[in-house]
């Protein structure tokens, strides 16, 4: 008897250990499709998740330390701890943040690359609406149904970075630099004073395709998309939505390509990081760089004395004198977090509060997408980015709303390879517009 | 003879010229973490000229967020320690129980794990990510980003090769010795602990050292399953970390690299001769 | 009576225990979000575990049996053998890393196959596979012949090349990144560094996983050369035969064996490849295929994880990790065989 009682005890204990893994499939399989209602979630974790650190995932390295010391500051105002999290430039942050999904690591505040990003991430933002910044700012990402999920913390900008002292001494006005020919005689004249200026080129670009997709593939392909267009004309992203481009457009733009390359550093153009890149055009080895106002906060370190601005990349022969700028991502709240409320409120005090104002626009150099925001940039590229905006002289950030991934897992790779002398001007347009074709395809 | 003993002395340089080559890119990790970012620039071959900017680039990468040194070698240090010996403890006692039951379950069993060691970790990398979520869920205990997750990972990944060396020894153990205990009415946990695992030491350390180097360095295990930025870092996921997020600092990167090899390096330096026969037997088997 | 209380005592046990794991389980149906109940589960399992242990039965060895077993078995289930079954199962589905909406048959494989990036893997990494191979043994069984012989120092140089291969691969593979991207740039100046060719950047990751893996093939080599015995050695020695003839009539029919085991070793270790390959190059440079670019350097393993982690295509990653499977058990099952044949004609 007892011992037909301790095998029916063994089978069940058995029983159980081995459904564990059937079962538990099922029914983790559930939780995760049905999870995109966080309500049920939201009642337990304000009433425990009170005085948890929130973790808030940045995707700026340069604006780390000015983000850890707002976030101390804020532990000080209201006792609620935020840990800073940054990613820095070489980094594939969307992969990281599905690798934290994965495993069950998910921060409370997330950053998102715009359009493609989104639709990886939709099912699991918060409807940020409600908040009070979301009606004082007009780049706020909103969802198909207008509801804001987007936090946005800067308005960013990006052309061709000039050294305004080089140029001045080689006499070219950086307000001149309106289209293709421009940009040609500048750099022809330039390069014939490289030894006179201390240059030793005209141009830092880095088009290795590993690290630097994203300002080849992204950036610098960006003013193909938007250059010259109205900030809601979306004619060359739906072409591309679509798997076509402007075969036209593309080859002035792979003329203009071929040219910067021409004139830029060899070592740093093949193998160069974002570092060496920026490097090179801070310890005024070059007159130009292809990046954008981030460099602002990075000045200091190189203990830039020169004068600079920001000029567009005007690759048509027409002139088109605005450059991109846009929120370069934007911050959402994710919503199985266990403290959405504290990630609501320190959202709020960024955006607000004369403290968060400062430290976005002071501290972190940036410009701030808030109507209300009454802090004036101080940073030179600040500066010469605000003058634009000012102006209404800006275009859209197109790139964002491509097929995620695209820069870093195709395009980016052609820009390589052009970079290297691989790919004639032809051969280029050809391979990134199959490249384009394969990549919408799948 | 004599020209066997020129023979020896070409022997003799070649290998000094070959080790220096071997250990040369050593070499250049500890140069190079002794100087500051700028000097690497200028000439990353020459020897430093002052050693106390080791210090300084040990203290900037140990007190460095990302990587947080001490941290991330006691993360190491307890998943490696937790795994092996629950590794030789719990493979000893499988493949004892498997050694002393001839009987057709036994062999099945013996045979999945033999099967098992052909399995690459990328087949079932993605679905043990799902496994283990879906397993945290079920039990409550959190099986992704926790010692108890990866620890029990290394279990499973582990035992079968440790089951199949710990077989192949006990097999030649005389099971005359369990019979004389046995008969002296000692239990049979009693018989394997008391008389059988002692027996097992010298097979046991082919064993943690063949687990512990696998252990200590593997990468893509606890990327996946810590994640790259996680709670817990590993000294590997670490370094990887702290290159991704310092795009490119070599002096950082190098002194990071410098202080991930030191403990294997000290390690191999007191225990060499027991560490090579470990790994060559654990290969031959 | 003391078995009798030991008996109560154990049932005691089991009983309370299984209620612990049943509450438990209770609570994860009811949706229970506690902390506890994780810690329930597994008190309750040791509160069962320890309650057979002591339980006074006939039946004790089975029970022992089985428990010894456990642990392995359960770890060895989760880890191994129910990914491994939900894995082949998954690329035939559009499995998407979380669930699934709809079987697709052998969809995966035929996108597989077509896509011109995973033919290239396939091709590269058997080139690769085989050049390491040939690499390693070259010279691991060069060092080992220096090793052997009667040179001072010998024990020295035994460990130290030896070393590289006791530090993992990721940490070793960014101090090569920086020594070829750096160092040789620097030594050769003016030159390019070696990662941006795709040529050179194959040479390059063969360079490495020579350098870290050859000292440890070495001393296999060693085991093998120092068990031919001595009098043989010495016998052609007075025979007057060089060393030379010596080695190659000798020396390497009498160790061929461990050229085998040396040979598997070193095709699938190379064939995996990973952690030197996503810290060296992680795939790059860049090279024109048909007109269209793909990564040059991007062996299986690594587009088994590229495919799934940062392409997010996890049906598909999870399909080239099955017959990446598929290849090394035919590699294995030939090795085995080949062994079998020798074992028959000795």
């Amino acid at each position: 008897m007892k011992k037909r009682l301790l095998a029916v005890l063994l089978a069940c204990m058995l029983a159980a250990v081995s459904l564990t893994g059937c079962a538990g499939n099922n029914t983790k399989n559930n939780t995760n499709g049905n999870n995109n209602t966080p309500t049920t979630d939201d009642k337990g974790s304000t009433s425990k998740g009170n005085g948890k650190a929130i973790r808030l995932v940045n995707g700026k390295i340069e604006i780390d330390n000015q983000l850890k010391s707002f976030a101390a500051a804020y532990k000080e105002k209201t006792g609620q701890e935020v840990i800073i999290e940054s990613l820095g430039g070489g980094v594939d942050i969307n992969g990281t943040l599905k690798g934290y999904l994965a495993a069950g690591n998910m921060p409370d505040i997330f950053v998102f690359g715009g359009e493609g990003d989104y639709q990886t991430w939709k099912s699991y933002m918060t409807d940020l609406s409600g908040e009070s910044w979301a009606s004082q700012t007009d780049f706020g990402f909103k969802d198909a149904d207008g509801k804001t999920v987007g936090f946005p913390y800067a308005v960013e900008g990006y052309g061709i970075t000039y050294n305004a002292d080089v140029l001045k001494k080689a006499g070219v006005d950086p307000k001149s630099l309106v289209n293709y020919d421009a940009y040609k005689a500048a750099f022809e004249k330039i390069d014939s004073m490289k030894d006179e200026l201390g240059l030793t080129a005209v141009c830092s670009v880095a088009a290795e395709a590993g690290q630097m997709y994203w300002s080849t593939g992204n950036h610098i392909f960006g003013y193909y998309l938007s250059a010259g267009l109205k900030r809601d004309d979306t004619t060359y992203i739906d072409m591309l939505k679509e798997g076509k481009v402007d075969d036209q457009r593309l080859g002035q733009f792979a003329d203009f390509t071929k040219m910067l390359f021409s004139y830029s550093d060899p070592t740093v153009l093949i193998s160069g990081t974002y570092d060496d890149q920026l490097a090179l055009w801070a310890q005024g080895k070059t007159a130009f760089v292809t990046q954008g106002n981030w460099i602002d906060p990075s000045l200091p370190d190189y203990n830039v004395k020169f004068d600079c601005g920001i000029a567009p990349l005007a690759f048509l022969k027409e002139d088109t004198a605005g450059v991109l700028a846009d929120c370069p991502s934007w911050w959402s709240v994710y919503n199985e977090g266990k403290n959405i409320d504290a990630c609501k409120a320190f959202l709020n005090d960024l955006a607000t509060s004369a403290e968060g104002q400062k430290a976005l626009v002071k501290d972190c150099g940036m410009i701030s997408p808030y109507k209300t925001c009454t802090e004036v940039p101080e940073t030179p590229l600040a500066v010469s980015l605000k003058s634009y905006i000012d102006a209404g002289n800006t275009y859209s950030w197109q790139w964002t709303k491509m097929p995620e991934g695209i820069a870093q897992n195709a395009t980016g790779a052609v820009f390589e390879l052009y970079a290297k002398g691989d790919l004639g001007k032809d051969e280029f347009v050809k391979m990134l517009s199959s490249t384009i074709a394969d990549y919408v395809k799948k | 003879m004599k020209t066997r003993k020129i023979n020896l002395l070409f022997g003799e340089i070649a290998g000094i010229i070959l080790s220096i080559i071997v250990l040369l890119p050593f070499l250049l990790v500890l140069f190079n973490s002794s100087k500051k970012s700028a000097d690497i620039v200028i000439s990353p071959i020459k020897p430093p000229t002052n050693i106390s900017q080791l210090f300084t680039n040990l203290g900037n990468v140990i007190n460095n967020q990302n990587f947080s040194y001490w941290k991330s070698f006691s993360s190491s240090l307890i998943i490696t320690v937790v795994s092996l010996a629950l590794l030789s403890l719990f493979s000893g006692m499988a493949a004892w129980v498997l050694v002393r039951n001839k009987k057709k379950w036994s062999s099945v069993i013996f045979m999945l794990f033999v099967a098992a060691m052909v399995i690459p970790f990328q087949v079932v990398m993605l679905p043990l990510l799902s496994t283990f979520r879906s397993l945290s869920s079920f039990t409550g205990i959190q099986f992704l980003s926790s010692y108890t997750g990866i620890i029990f990972a290394y279990l499973g990944f582990g035992g079968s090769m440790s089951i199949f060396i710990l077989h192949g020894f006990i097999k030649g153990i005389p099971y005359e010795l369990e019979e004389a205990a046995w008969i002296d009415g000692c239990s049979p946990e009693g018989t394997f602990f008391r008389i059988i695992f002692p027996l097992l030491k010298p097979v046991q350390m082919t064993v943690l050292i063949l687990n512990g180097i696998w252990i200590w360095n593997d990468y893509l295990l606890p990327s996946l399953m810590l994640g790259l930025n996680g709670r817990i870092k590993t000294l590997p996921v670490a370094v990887s970390s702290f290159v991704g997020s310092y795009v490119k600092q070599w002096d950082l990167i190098l002194t990071a690299a410098l202080l991930a090899m030191i403990p294997i390096i000290i390690l191999f330096a007191f225990a060499q001769r027991q560490i090579i026969q470990g790994m060559v037997e654990g290969a031959i088997k | 009576m003391n078995t009798q209380l030991k008996r109560t005592f154990s049932l005691i046990e089991i009983i309370v225990g299984l209620c612990a794991m049943a509450f438990a389980l209770y609570l994860d149906f009811t949706g229970n979000e506690s902390s506890y109940r994780g810690i329930l589960l597994a008190a309750g399992l040791v509160l069962i575990v320890a309650g057979l242990f002591i339980l006074p039965t006939k039946k004790h060895r089975s029970i022992v049996n089985v428990l010894f077993l456990l642990p392995v078995l359960l770890t060895f289930f989760f880890t191994v053998l129910n990914p491994f079954i939900l894995g082949i199962f998954y690329s035939l589905t559009d499995w998407n890393g979380i669930k699934f909406t709809k079987f697709v048959g052998i969809g995966n494989y035929i996108t597989m196959f077509q896509s011109r990036d995973y033919v290239y893997s396939f091709l590269i990494t058997f080139l690769y596979t085989i050049l390491n191979m040939i690499f390693v043994n070259i010279a691991a069984f060069a060092l080992a012949l220096l090793c052997t012989s009667k040179v001072r120092g010998r024990n020295f140089y035994r460990a130290s090349f030896f070393l590289p291969n006791l530090i993992g691969g990721i940490v070793l593979g960014y101090v090569w990144q920086f020594i070829f991207n750096k160092v040789f740039t620097a030594a050769i100046a003016g030159s390019q560094s070696m990662l941006t060719d795709p040529n050179l950047a194959l040479a390059a990751i063969l360079i490495v996983s020579t350098w870290q893996y050859a000292g440890y093939i070495m001393m296999i080599y060693v085991t093998g050369l120092q068990g031919v015995p001595k009098d043989i050695m010495e016998a052609s020695n007075v025979d007057g035969a060089n060393w030379w003839v010596a080695l190659k009539r000798i020396k390497m029919p009498m160790i061929a064996n461990t050229f085998t085991v040396c040979m598997f070793l070193t095709l699938v270790n190379s064939f995996k490849q990973f952690d030197l390959n996503l810290a060296i190059t992680n795939g790059a440079p860049s090279r024109i295929l048909q007109g269209k670019a793909v990564l040059s350097t991007e062996f299986m393993a690594l587009n088994i994880y590229k495919t799934a982690i940062a392409k997010n295509e996890y049906a598909l990653g999870q399909t080239k990790a099955v017959v990446f499977f598929i290849i090394l058990a035919i590699v294995s099952l030939t090795q085995v065989s080949i062994n079998k044949r020798k074992e028959v004609e000795m």
